[in-house]
């Protein structure tokens, strides 16, 4: 507070960026933190996981999908799959592509090249849902029956040809109920609706790194938010947001989402927006103690004097240098936010049924029959598992990376 | 100290404000507001019903009025300490002071929801109180063995373990357990759910032998039937704690206090269980006040696996319903439960670190 405790010499304890203005962290600085988070084999392993995971997400109406890609039916070619995608399928394509041709382009700024990408992305959207339209109520077993009515001539289908809502109607026998265990068609079976696992957990991918991205970006905003403003004016603001943040973090999380989902529904994007209100706590909470440490520091002061605006002080000075415990809260958070719309939908209270979403899965593999079906239990439970180990173990790499007591160690 | 528990009580009330706020908050927000639940159960209500609920409802929350007040007159409801009586109306002059805690009514249940708490708390109490205990324990144990053995391959294996034991979601282990261990097409060794058996009314308290037939009495039926949602509850917890005991015997085994001690001629095992240990203990107690909120929502989960009637369970049937009401005062006593263990948490501290005063 006092002009004697500016100009006295303090210790940043944070690790300093040299480029502190720029509206990025010093890029060396980043660098350096990044190579020492991926020396490690765990965190390369998770690094490939959740790449894995990204990419069967986004080609998921590629990868499974009742639709040919290519079909030759009575002479004439066709291309169901492309009719059927729908804005968001084409939006995560393009989005995908763009942001393979900004890593790779080197020579224009990074900023520039996000601030591309993020604009295109809606941009796509819009554009896309005025120009395709995807069948309303698909029928997905036609080109099975017409292949069978011998009318194909030539079909290239996709890998899984079967869609998440495909109930395989066609296929459906009075002797042999749903689900099915494993077999050569169905590789993971089918559930007891008679949709097959494979495609579920193909789309689910879409679902959990939607969930896991979106959920911890609304707590990272809302959480450097509220501990920005309670770090940076300490007094009344402080007291008043450590309350809400008392209030927040004495509810059990999950009290709180199940309230949310009685009162709001359960539309998927619902969800992802109640997962990150009630999440953010820990970053409000992370933020506020670095904006407190750094808060009386000479560039602070400089940044003040030189009458730059409040947002510019606490978003472009202050906050760059108090980024290093956000890093691994929000790897942490990721994970959390995975493993929350997992349990919600395990609940029966996540996304509506007939979606595809892990915990919907796991959710069916004990029926009230007493049956017991391994393959709705196993699957999914190994992609949960490895995806939230995977983000837990990138967290726990960051922190060690950020750690100064074990890099002198080292 | 009594000063301080009375002083922590008393802060609670603003936290407790706060929370039913929020909760409000989100009722009244939500499309239809807080008389939405008519609405949604209107298929399967007669006229009569619809009306007792409307006119409970409006005598609870005063509908047409502003929503603070709507909210204030609540808050009358489920405080002990209030204006008593209240009626249709605002409240004038009516007489304040102590009076009973109105948790309200369960609109589809059509019972106070106070009895319905009183079922299902001690339930989920009861599987916090068993699983806590073996959380620490078991985290105590396996810290000090890895700390000891900083580097060698056991150190390394448990480390990874845990890890990999902290990102299990609990639905998975529990629904595995269910289906390998006690599904009759398995190995059916436990029992798939409940807390007891149906014909437990009918045991004797203890196990003991009838006619050369071993009987496991009402006690051992019990802890049976626990020992898969216990386990369930208690594995994350204790390998996030697991770690945590780690780090802190590292730091301290390099401590100054610890090089003194071995100087002066203790044995190694002295060092750590007496000097070491102590010290290493405290952070574990500090983030217990994390832990107890999380171990009542894991019991969420846990009793919906295994449909053990406790407060999660009735949480999950009351959204079902939409049944708001019970909704509300279920957070309502969870958020006072947790707070209050966050208390037993602070003062555990102050317990096990005679330098912590809150004198």
């Amino acid at each position: 507070m006092s002009s004697a405790a500016a100009s006295l010499p303090v210790p940043a304890s944070a690790p300093q960026p040299p480029d502190a203005t720029s509206s990025f962290p010093s890029r060396s600085w980043l660098h350096q933190v990044v190579a020492a988070t991926f020396a490690g084999l765990g965190a390369r392993l998770s690094l490939v996981w959740i790449c894995f995971v990204g990419i069967v997400g986004v080609f998921a109406p590629m990868l499974a999908n009742s639709h040919p890609f290519l079909i030759k039916i009575d002479g004439s070619w066709s291309s169901p799959m492309l009719q059927s995608f729908t804005p968001t399928d084409v939006t995560l394509l393009v989005g995908f592509v763009l942001t393979l041709v900004a890593l790779r382009f080197r020579r224009i700024s990074a900023a520039k090249r996000v601030a591309m990408v993020v604009g295109a992305i809606p941009i796509t959207f819009l554009i896309s849902y005025f120009t395709l339209h995807p069948p309303l109520t698909p029928t997905y077993e036609q080109y099975r029956k017409e292949a069978r009515l011998g009318r194909v001539q030539w079909v290239l289908n996709a890998p899984v040809p079967y869609s998440p809502q495909d109930i395989l109607t066609d296929e459906f026998s009075v002797d042999r109920p749903h689900p099915w265990a494993p077999d050569r068609t169905h590789w993971a079976g089918t559930n007891s609706f008679g949709s097959d696992i494979t495609s579920h957990l193909i789309h689910a991918c879409r679902i959990a790194m939607a969930i896991g991205f979106i959920a911890s970006a609304i707590e990272l905003v809302i959480g450097v938010v509220v501990g920005g403003l309670m770090g940076y004016f300490v007094g009344w603001v402080d007291l008043i947001g450590m309350r809400v943040v008392e209030v927040f973090s004495a509810i059990p999380t999950i009290y709180l989402l199940l309230a949310f989902v009685a009162v709001y529904g359960r539309d998927i994007y619902i969800i992802m927006i109640i997962i990150g209100v009630t999440g953010w706590v820990e970053n409000a909470r992370f933020v506020r103690a670095e904006f407190l440490k750094l808060r009386q520091q000479d560039f602070v002061y400089a940044a003040v004097a030189s009458g730059l605006p409040l947002r510019s002080v606490i978003f472009r000075h202050i906050l760059p240098n108090a980024l290093a415990p956000l890093l691994v809260s929000t790897s942490f958070g990721v994970a959390s936010a995975i493993l929350y719309e997992s349990t919600l939908s395990f609940l029966g209270l996540g996304i509506q049924i007939g979606e595809a979403s892990w915990g919907q899965l796991l959710n069916e593999a004990v029926s009230n029959g007493g049956g017991f079906y391994w393959w709705l239990a196993i699957f999914p439970g190994v992609a949960v598992f490895f995806t939230v180990l995977a983000y837990n173990l990138v967290g726990e790499a960051v922190r060690d990376a950020l750690d100064p007591k074990l890099q002198s160690r080292a | 100290m009594l000063t301080y528990v009375i002083r922590r009580l008393l802060l609670m009330i603003p936290t407790l404000i706060g929370m039913t706020l929020v909760l409000f908050v989100i009722m009244a927000a939500s499309p239809g507001g807080v008389g939405a639940s008519l609405r949604s159960a209107e298929g399967n209500m007669r006229p009569e019903q619809r009306r007792e609920i409307e006119a409970y409802l409006k005598h609870r929350y005063g509908l047409d009025q502003p929503l603070y007040r709507q909210y204030l007159r609540w808050l009358n409801h489920v405080s002990p300490i209030g204006f008593k009586d209240v009626g249709p109306g605002w409240p004038a002059s009516l007489p304040f002071g102590f009076k009973a805690v109105d948790l309200g009514e369960s609109l589809q249940r059509r019972t106070s929801v106070l009895s319905l708490v009183e079922e299902a708390l001690p339930v989920t109490l009861l599987l916090n109180v068993l699983s806590t205990p073996l959380i620490y324990v078991i985290a105590v144990t396996s810290g000090i063995y890895a700390a000891r053995r900083r580097g060698a391959f056991m150190d390394m294996a448990s480390g990874v373990t845990l890890i990999a034991l902290w990102s299990l979601p609990v639905m998975c282990v529990g629904v595995l357990m269910l289906g390998y261990l006690a599904n009759k097409d398995y190995w059916q060794s436990f029992p798939v759910g409940g807390l007891h058996d149906t014909v437990s009314d009918s045991m004797a308290f203890l196990p003991h032998w009838i006619g050369g037939h071993f009987q496991r009495g009402w006690l051992l039926d019990t802890l049976w039937h626990l020992v898969l949602p216990v386990v369930c509850l208690s594995y994350g917890g204790f390998a996030f704690l697991s770690k945590l005991m780690r780090a802190a015997m590292l730091e301290n085994l390099a401590a100054d206090f610890a090089r003194t001690a071995r100087a002066k001629g203790l044995k190694e095992n002295v060092v750590v269980m007496r000097h070491v240990l102590r010290n290493s203990i405290l952070p574990l107690i500090t983030v217990g006040a994390s832990v107890l909120p999380s171990l009542l929502g894991g019991a969420l989960i846990v009793e919906s696996i295994f449909s053990i009637n406790g407060m999660g369970r009735l949480m999950i049937d009351a959204i079902f319903a939409k049944d708001q009401e019970l909704v509300m005062s279920e957070t309502y006593v969870i958020g006072i439960v947790s707070l209050l263990s966050l208390l037993v948490a602070d003062l555990c501290y102050a317990l096990a670190d005679p330098r912590v005063s809150y004198e």
